[in-house]
């Protein structure tokens, strides 16, 4: 056969490859082996297992996301599915991906000023008579936030796998005499769930590691894996304690990935 | 004997252990149509695209004018390509497609505009210049990929499977007017189908492959009367093959009778296969037939009726005729001695040219 | 019908509520006061503060130079990373490359963000606009590559050797077939990459330095002081200039859906 054209900038991105794919990971797992004064060791591990804080943090990680994804899920599936039914579906989805081009500071921003004492949400509670509440730096505030930004990204694949659906297969379903709530179980949610594990993966995973907004509405509290992997590489400069949190944040993606791969093709 | 202008000698391609073409030998001659005709799978393509210059062959060499080209690449071949699926160029229109070829040589802006208006005027799509492909329907597009590739002016036209994709009425006018592009042109014209009638009908001389070799090769008459095998036979339209034993020259056996034939140049007794056309066989009254068959199905077929029987030594034949039959009733079947093709098994094709040829020169 | 109303009401809420607190932001910017409560009054004064903020002003220059040049940088080599992805003929070294491919567009923010600090500590990097411009233009890349993909695995195979065939040689196939082909998706993964550089704001906290800042970690450390409207402003612009690269990006899909369709309709094999 003929030979390959090889290309100059073809070589660039085999380079890339090497320098900013391969390289970086390899880096980032020597350095979890690393104590503070760049000894070889495995005391990052030993401390991240045995110390409670640290498993009690990645537990509350953990929960957090699975919150949070729970909640968009729950909150972009009759969405999607409604969308989806519309006649100007794309248009709709446009609405749904334009938030999610502003910049995600400026939206956590916003919620400063939703959520503080004197502000908008807390004058909605007291005209209903509910009263003030503090808001900011709790748990819910984090969660509200992050599910804000998180929801997109769960109603896009989920609205592409329901637009994906053969409409005539639903025909075909009630013309079987299916009624329309065993047309939906039946068939529309096991054809969307590759939308679902996709979506699952896009929301559960950022989730981990969002650590901007867990400083700015979850108060100083380090409640993410990526707080504590931000914390140790920026603020207490003990990168192979980060580093290993970061292996340990890799894991889990790698796991989530795992589990929500699509199974009818033996992951892809 | 002229020289040719495409020789193959002894190509054989190999796509790792698999053996695509085996050791081929062909002449393609100035001038005229050539049609591959085999099944997917035969190797016809890999002929076409070795020719094309897109393989280079594992094996033997490829002559273009006597000159050896197995290593010039397509774009340094005086050969052009009408794809399979026109591979027409979205982003440009017709003329820009049509002188895509020219561009690249540098043409002047007048010569090329000149070129694309006679080519698209031989293709019968004059005016069409601007349009764009997608405003163009199968059978247009079709046009333009024939005028795209003969505007490089190439002294051979390959032609892989281009009417394929188009429908039953269409695809018969693109057949007259292919035969009729090439007979004005004068240039070669090689030709790649799995259908055999398109094969018969614009063909000068036909290869029929099978498995990467080339089992025949003849103008479609000979290939449609002397079939070399049970293949080509059973490839080449509707044929009733039985067995049969060659008692001597010209006297054949078969359904339990003897029979007068033309066939000759073989061992006495030697088994054969016995090759009539359902429609060189006739239903006559019992007593003027050679055989007596029984009528099993008939149907009708517009022109004719298409009409199965099996004889007493129960061989199915099937027949067209043009009269309609009584089913389970029983009639002669007349045949003449010219009728009867005979086939030796596994003979080669040069041992079967050279035994024609013989025979040939007997009667 | 009455079914339908409450969908219609749900969904009227979702986007509510996907849209308020954008649009809050956008209208404190016009508050005269200095809160994002009890709006006193129109006034355009925090543009006035953000337009003559010396600072604010080098960062959205700096922000946009970042984002341009590492998209221009990533869109080249991606797209041949593309081309050469796709002339693979081995199946498994091509699944092989796509997933190291992928590995930098599913890994969290922070992890990119940390790996590239140590990279270009090692390598001996100063921190600053080379870091950054670096790390944009890597993890843009992936995001080229992506969007060029499609476009080539759906370009009809018999076009390159038509071209071939009618005396192009690699190059003219190359400029003249193949790149205009796959022209759509080449500027959808540009203009991609100029948002997620423009959207980034994890990897770059990570690896600028003190001298050097783009407008996210602007906005970052100004909303850790607590409120400022003159950021409310610059989010009214910032979304303003989204609107009008998704008004881009949106004309471009669309004209590339509408070739695909043109494109399949041709059957193909």
């Amino acid at each position: 056969m003929r030979k390959q054209n090889t290309n100059a900038f073809t070589v660039l991105y085999y380079a890339w490859i090497i320098l900013f794919v391969i390289l970086p990971v390899l880096l980032l797992l020597f350095e979890s082996f690393k104590n503070i004064n760049g000894q070889f060791t495995l005391g990052n591990y030993r401390s991240f297992f045995e110390s409670g804080t640290y498993l009690r943090m990645t537990f509350n990680s953990v929960f957090f996301a699975i919150v949070v994804t729970l909640i968009t899920l729950l909150i972009s599936y009759p969405m999607a599915f409604i969308m989806s039914r519309l006649k100007h579906a794309q248009f709709w989805l446009l609405l749904v991906i334009l938030p999610t081009w502003v910049n995600l500071l400026l939206k956590a921003y916003a919620f400063i000023g939703l959520f503080a004492k004197q502000g908008t949400v807390n004058d909605f509670l007291t005209f209903i008579g509910i009263g003030p509440q503090q808001l900011m730096f709790t748990n819910t505030a984090f969660i509200t936030v992050a599910a804000y930004i998180e929801i997109p990204f769960m109603i896009m694949p989920i609205f592409n796998s329901l637009v994906e659906i053969d409409q005539s297969l639903i025909n075909a379903a009630r013309d079987l005499g299916a009624t329309q709530a065993q047309t939906m179980r039946k068939v529309v949610i096991p054809l969307s769930m590759n939308g679902v594990r996709a979506g699952i993966q896009a929301v559960f995973i950022p989730t981990l590691s969002l650590f901007m907004i867990t400083r700015l509405i979850g108060g100083n509290r380090v409640i993410t894996l990526g707080t504590a992997i931000e914390e140790h590489f920026l603020v207490t400069q003990n990168w192979g304690m980060g580093a290993t949190i970061g292996i340990v944040l890799i894991v889990a993606m790698v796991i989530t990935m795992y589990l929500t791969r699509d199974r009818k093709q033996g992951g892809k | 004997m002229a020289q040719p202008i495409i020789e193959f000698k002894n190509v054989a391609m190999q796509y790792g252990e698999t053996e695509v073409l085996k050791s081929i030998d062909l002449e393609i001659e100035q001038g005229k149509f050539y049609t591959l005709l085999g099944s997917s799978g035969s190797g016809k393509t890999t002929i076409l695209r070795l020719m094309a210059g897109f393989l280079t062959p594992t094996g033997g060499d490829i002559l273009f004018n006597g000159e050896r080209i197995n290593d010039v690449p397509p774009e340094r071949r005086r050969i052009n390509t009408v794809f399979q699926n026109y591979a027409l160029f979205p982003n440009m229109n017709v003329a820009e497609n049509v002188s895509f070829g020219m561009a690249l040589k540098g043409k002047s802006k007048t010569e090329m505009k000149a070129k694309v208006a006679e080519m698209l005027d031989l293709v019968k799509l004059s005016g069409y210049e601007d349009r764009e492909i997608s405003e163009l329907s199968g059978g247009q597009q079709q046009r333009v990929a024939i005028a795209r590739a003969l505007a490089n002016e190439p002294e051979v036209l390959l032609l892989d499977e281009p009417l394929s994709a188009l429908d039953y009425k269409l695809r018969k006018t693109m057949q007259y007017e292919l035969r009729a592009i090439q007979q004005r042109l004068g240039i070669t014209f090689v030709f790649v189908t799995h259908d055999q009638e398109e094969a018969l009908a614009m063909s000068d001389w036909i290869f029929v492959m099978n498995d990467g070799k080339i089992l025949q090769n003849g103008t479609p008459v000979d290939i449609y009367d002397e079939p070399i095998n049970h293949f080509v036979a059973e490839f080449i339209g509707e044929s009733n093959i039985v067995p049969g034993v060659m008692r001597k020259d010209y006297l054949v056996s078969f359904a339990g009778k003897d029979f007068e034939n033309v066939d000759g140049g073989m061992r006495p007794n030697e088994p054969v296969e016995v090759v009539l056309r359902p429609e060189d066989l006739d239903l006559v009254p019992i007593d003027e037939g050679k055989l007596v068959v029984t009528i099993d199905t008939e149907s009708f077929r517009g022109d004719y009726y298409e009409i199965t029987a099996h004889d007493d030594d129960n061989n199915h034949w099937q027949i067209q005729a043009t009269n309609q039959a009584e089913i389970g009733k029983r009639y002669g079947m007349y045949f003449d001695p010219e009728d009867i093709h005979i086939m030796r098994l596994n003979e080669s094709e040069a041992a079967f040219d050279a035994r024609l040829e013989q025979y040939d020169e007997e009667s | 019908m009455k079914h339908f109303k409450l969908s219609y009401v749900y969904l009227a809420v979702v986007f509510l509520l996907m849209y308020l607190p954008i649009l809050y932001l956008v209208f404190y910017s016009f508050n005269a006061g200095d809160y994002m409560n009890h709006f006193s009054g129109f006034s355009l004064r925090h543009y006035q503060d953000l337009f003559s903020d010396y600072r604010i002003l080098e960062i959205l220059a700096n922000t946009f130079i970042i984002a341009l040049l590492s998209s221009l940088v990533a869109t080249l080599v991606g797209t041949f990373g593309a081309i050469g992805i796709h002339g693979l003929k081995h199946k498994g070294l091509k699944n092989m490359v796509l997933s190291l491919n992928n590995i930098l567009i599913v890994s969290p923010d922070v992890i990119i963000g940390a790996s590239f600090l140590i990279l270009f500590t090692i390598v001996g990097l100063r921190l600053g606009f080379m870091s950054v411009l670096l790390a944009h233009i890597a993890f843009s890349i992936p995001i080229v590559v992506l969007m060029v993909l499609p476009r080539l695995n759906e370009m009809n195979p018999a076009l390159v050797d038509a071209a071939r065939d009618l005396g192009a040689n690699q190059r003219q196939v190359l400029s003249r077939v193949v790149l205009p082909y796959i022209w759509p998706g080449v500027l959808a993964g540009f203009f991609m990459a100029i948002t997620y550089s423009l959207d980034d704001f994890a990897v770059t906290f990570f690896v600028t330095g003190n001298g050097f800042s783009t407008l996210s970690v602007e906005i970052y450390s100004r909303a850790r002081q607590g409120i400022d409207l003159s950021i409310n402003a610059l989010s009214t612009v910032m979304f303003l200039i989204s609107l009008a690269l998704v008004l881009v990006y949106y004309v471009l899909t669309m004209r590339q859906i509408k070739q695909k369709q043109v494109g399949s309709s041709k059957g193909g094999k």
